[in-house]
């Protein structure tokens, strides 16, 4: 061990030229700062010593420095010829050690710094590890641990704003779906909770709160029955609701039990969409470290959801009597495949190749359509709005890859999400016999 | 002083100044000496926030929460049996006692309702150093009236919003004329408990980040290798774990980054091209993720740094920090900050209130300034007049409650530091951090016996070497 550092340094400075300072040498060689330091007067002592040296060093001087009767610690960076200068100049000198070795004559310490940036870059996660301290407290936080910390300084925020949204949109009818922002979804929110005079969303930021919710609307839903015909709408709009909570509680796997509705085909939609909504807010979170959610990733997703709603609408009620109530459909064209399997594939939580969900959310393009919305307000009658959407849609199909995430699928903590998964497997498979966008009438009759 | 505590044990040469030992020599490695920390800047951190509200409330808070203090303070200064009267109150020529808030009216305020007036035709007016001139007047404001003082008060040394107590008497024409005036004074302090041993806080302001001529980022360097324990002998390394704390006072980033050419030039010119802001806060990132996996650190923001304008400025969001924050000892602090540092209470600001008072005061040292407005017992009293400020109405937080120990602004041009005395005991250091992109210097101070000492970083340059002829050929 003793003499191969010669080598190294030797090799370092005359044939890659390089300026090896002594932080340098110790990443590179691995060693403590100090024995870095070392090795470096070491060589150059030799080299003088063989006598071909055609070395330069800069030094550190450190120590206490009197001017104009202040003392001060001054740290420096000196020349070789500068050191016995600098070393008179100070009152006490604390520390002298050798800092670079390079063979060209230094006249500007700025490539002092340059010469350790990359190393420095590249070892910053254990910058610490060859210094001369130690810090019991600087230990990386775990990622779960620093999400929690996110969360715990995120919650408020949202709080707020949703107690603001509903308290300023409570008694308005249901103004236009254009889900502008975050204000947008909440008076969507509040219109749902205007349809079926639920009572104020509870703003917890706990699993009951979805919970409470659907189980409120669903009987709602229920009992409209001319809701039944805007099924989905009445349906929708709470499961956005719904999904906005979950997205919002930042709950992991919101399993929510859903009492059946009328509306057959709000169930495996929403149900997926609560597992999906789960494994989205993941998914955003472990890409982006955004903890503010934008609100065109709720759109998208909503969006997203809605058109899988509408393939599974065609779909006959599941045996399953879950029922997650629908929000009001968009009378648009199917655009049903692509939503489904970007869905499902986005679904995959951890495990799975995330490069295909990757690259197929980014195939995925926004757009705005005018889309008429049809849906029943608080007093009863149905109401038709045109606004603006936007809504994601992509050229390709990707049925293709439908099926194969989905049996990958991982079981979530609850079982009751096990029935879930077996519908939106079953829808996948459903889907994915459709390679067409348009959907067709055969639709109605696909196997669950 | 560091200096002594970092010196080398034995006489002998540097150990390190030699070849390397046998194996069995273990390289030393010193432990990061901890401090029992106490952030209680929760006062700082505004939940949600409303612009609905006027700023008069918080002149009204803030007299309302003084006016007491000051009453007894005058009590206390001029007898116990001193008139202290409302304006509306006020005798002609009774000698008496008033308290309220100062207004200083200048002429070469900027007023943006005269730039906008048509009448005036005003041409926007330059900014300039100091907006004083000989012909501004005080006038002394309480709930209810106002009037205008003059007499044995120096205009110059006092700024719009400072809380004061006067005393003297209304004469003929409506002014009052001043004998003597008070401040509140320092508050109280709670005694610190006496440490052991050493213990050092580093404070360290203006970075400078992202700026056009690096000239600091190798003494910057210098600096984190030295707090991290790599620069140094043994010695200075064992005296670097000492520094149990840095502090960051404001303006990591440097001005150039606030350029707003992005606004002006076009935009096919400006479409690929990032902030410079973007690349700045990924250096402070860097830099700051080879501080804290070694000591813990204090970033406040500044006034150049990406977070709100207005007072109290709010941490910076820890999403512009994603290697270092995962550590947990990386504290994003807002301005003004203060904490409990084993006992000793340490506040202070990124000097945006003290380079404000400069402007519109005659004083111009930061130390002065700063021992100003401890004395008045209000960290920012031009705040919201003409420092941007949050309208506060229930409290006005930036009163002075409990006197610090030590007391810190940043970015100050040159290094300062004083200690002062209060009248009940209190002891106070005050420090003014100067600006590290200019004068690579940081502040010290030794928690046990609360004095501050300079730190300077120094390298090489070209110019050094011609300096050096010129003075030989002489």
């Amino acid at each position: 061990m003793d003499d191969l550092y010669l080598d190294n340094i030797d090799e370092f400075v005359n044939d890659q030229n390089k300026i090896v300072t002594y932080k340098w040498l110790s990443l590179t060689l691995g060693v403590h700062v100090n024995l870095a330091k070392q090795m470096l007067y070491h060589y150059l002592d030799q080299k003088r010593k063989e006598g071909s040296a055609r070395l330069h060093a800069t030094y550190l001087v450190s120590g206490k420095f009197v001017e104009n009767g202040t003392t001060s610690h001054k740290v420096s960076v000196v020349r070789e010829d500068q050191l016995e200068d600098a070393k008179s100049k100070m009152s006490l000198t604390v520390s002298v050690h050798v800092y670079s070795v390079q063979k060209a004559v230094l006249k500007d310490s700025g490539p002092l710094y340059s010469a350790d940036y990359d190393a420095v870059k590249e070892n910053l996660r254990n910058c610490s590890r060859y210094s001369a301290i130690r810090c019991a407290d600087a230990v990386p936080r775990s990622s779960a641990e620093v999400l929690q910390a996110c969360e715990t300084t995120q919650a408020p925020p949202p709080e707020t704003e949703q107690i603001k949204a509903n308290h300023s949109n409570l008694a308005s009818k249901p103004t236009s779906k254009q889900p502008k922002g975050i204000m947008g979804m909440f008076a969507n929110k509040n219109v749902s909770k205007n349809q079926d005079s639920s009572k104020e969303i509870k703003l917890e930021q706990k699993d009951d709160a979805p919970v409470v919710e659907t189980s409120k609307t669903k009987p709602a839903a229920k009992t409209n029955p001319v809701s039944n015909f805007f099924g989905k709408q009445a349906a929708k709009k709470p499961d956005k609701s719904i999904k906005e909570e979950v997205e919002i509680a930042r709950t992991s796997s919101s399993v929510v039990e859903k009492p059946s509705s009328p509306p057959p085909k709000a169930e495996t939609p929403v149900k997926e969409e609560l597992a999906k909504d789960a494994v989205v807010e993941k998914d955003i979170r472990s890409k982006t470290k955004r903890l503010e959610h934008s609100d065109s990733e709720e759109e998208k997703s909503e969006s997203r959801r809605m058109k899988r709603r509408r393939i599974k609408k065609p779909e006959p009620d599941s045996s399953d009597d879950e029922v997650i109530p629908d929000s009001p459909p968009r009378l648009q064209e199917k655009r049903d495949p692509s939503p489904i399997p970007e869905i499902q594939v986005k679904k995959e939580p951890v495990a799975v190749s995330h490069s295909d969900e990757l690259s197929d959310c980014k195939r995925r393009k926004r757009r705005r359509v005018l889309k008429s919305c049809t849906f029943v307000d608080d007093e009863g009658c149905i109401v038709t709005e045109k606004g603006y959407e936007s809504e994601s849609y992509s050229e390709t199909e990707d049925d293709f890859k439908v099926s194969k995430p989905t049996p990958k699928n991982p079981n979530p903590p609850k079982p009751s999400t096990g029935k879930k998964e077996e519908e939106k497997k079953k829808k996948a498979a459903a889907a994915s016999n459709k390679s067409t966008k348009q959907a067709s009438i055969t639709g109605f009759f696909q196997k669950k | 002083m560091f200096s002594e505590v970092s010196a080398p044990r034995e006489g002998s040469c540097s150990l390190l100044l030699c070849h390397p030992g046998s194996e069995d020599q273990e390289p030393s490695v010193f432990d990061r000496v901890k401090l029992a920390n106490s952030p209680c800047s929760e006062s700082f951190k505004l939940g949600e926030r409303s612009f609905n509200r006027q700023y008069a409330h918080i002149y009204a808070t803030r007299l309302m929460q003084m006016s007491p203090l000051l009453t007894e303070r005058a009590q206390q200064k001029w007898g116990a049996d001193v008139q202290i009267r409302k304006l509306c109150d006020l005798q002609m020529g009774e000698q008496c006692c008033i308290v309220g808030t100062l207004f200083k009216h200048m002429e070469l305020q900027p007023s943006i309702l005269k730039e906008i007036s048509e009448e005036h035709n005003l041409l926007p007016q330059p900014p300039r150093t100091k907006y004083i001139s000989e012909s501004d007047e005080l006038i002394l404001e309480d709930e209810l009236q106002r009037i205008k003082l003059e007499g044995n008060i120096d205009v110059d040394k006092f700024v719009t919003g400072s809380v004061i107590a006067i005393y003297g008497a209304e004469k003929n024409d409506g002014k009052f004329t001043v004998d003597d005036f008070c401040t509140a004074d320092l508050p109280p302090q709670t005694p610190r408990t006496t440490l052991s041993s050493d213990r050092f806080v580093l404070l360290l302001s203006g970075l400078g980040l992202g700026g056009s001529h690096a000239d600091s980022m190798l003494a910057l360097q210098l600096l984190v290798d030295m707090v991290t324990g790599h620069l140094g002998d043994q010695g200075e390394q064992s005296g670097a774990s000492t520094i149990s704390r840095v502090l960051l006072a404001g303006n990591l980033l440097s001005q150039s980054t606030q350029d707003k050419d992005a606004s002006t030039k076009a935009k096919y010119l400006t479409k690929k091209t990032q902030a410079g802001t973007v690349d700045a806060m990924r250096l402070l990132d860097e830099m700051l993720m080879q501080l804290v996996s070694s000591v813990p650190v204090d970033v406040m923001p500044g006034q150049y740094d990406p977070t709100n304008y207005t007072l109290p400025q709010q941490p910076l969001h820890h999403c512009m920090f994603p290697l270092s924050s995962t550590y947990p000892t990386l504290q994003l602090a807002s301005n003004p900050h203060q904490a409990t540092l084993d006992g000793v209470r340490i506040l202070g600001t990124s000097g945006q209130n003290v380079k404000d008072i400069q402007k519109y005061s005659s004083m111009d040292s930061h130390l002065e300034i700063l021992e100003n407005t401890l004395r008045l017992r209000h960290l920012a009293p031009t705040a919201p007049d003409t420092l941007g400020c949050y309208p506060f109405y229930l409290k006005d937080p930036f009163i002075l409650e409990e006197c610090p120990h030590v007391y810190f602004s940043g970015n100050a041009p040159s290094y300062q530091a004083k200690r002062i005395t209060g009248a009940e005991g209190q002891e106070v250091l005050l420090v003014a951090i100067p600006e590290f992109s200019s004068t690579q210097t940081a502040c010290l101070v030794n928690l046990r016996t609360l004095e501050c000492e300079p730190i300077r970083f120094s390298s090489f340059s070209a110019d050094d070497d011609e300096e050096s002829e010129m003075n030989i050929s002489h």
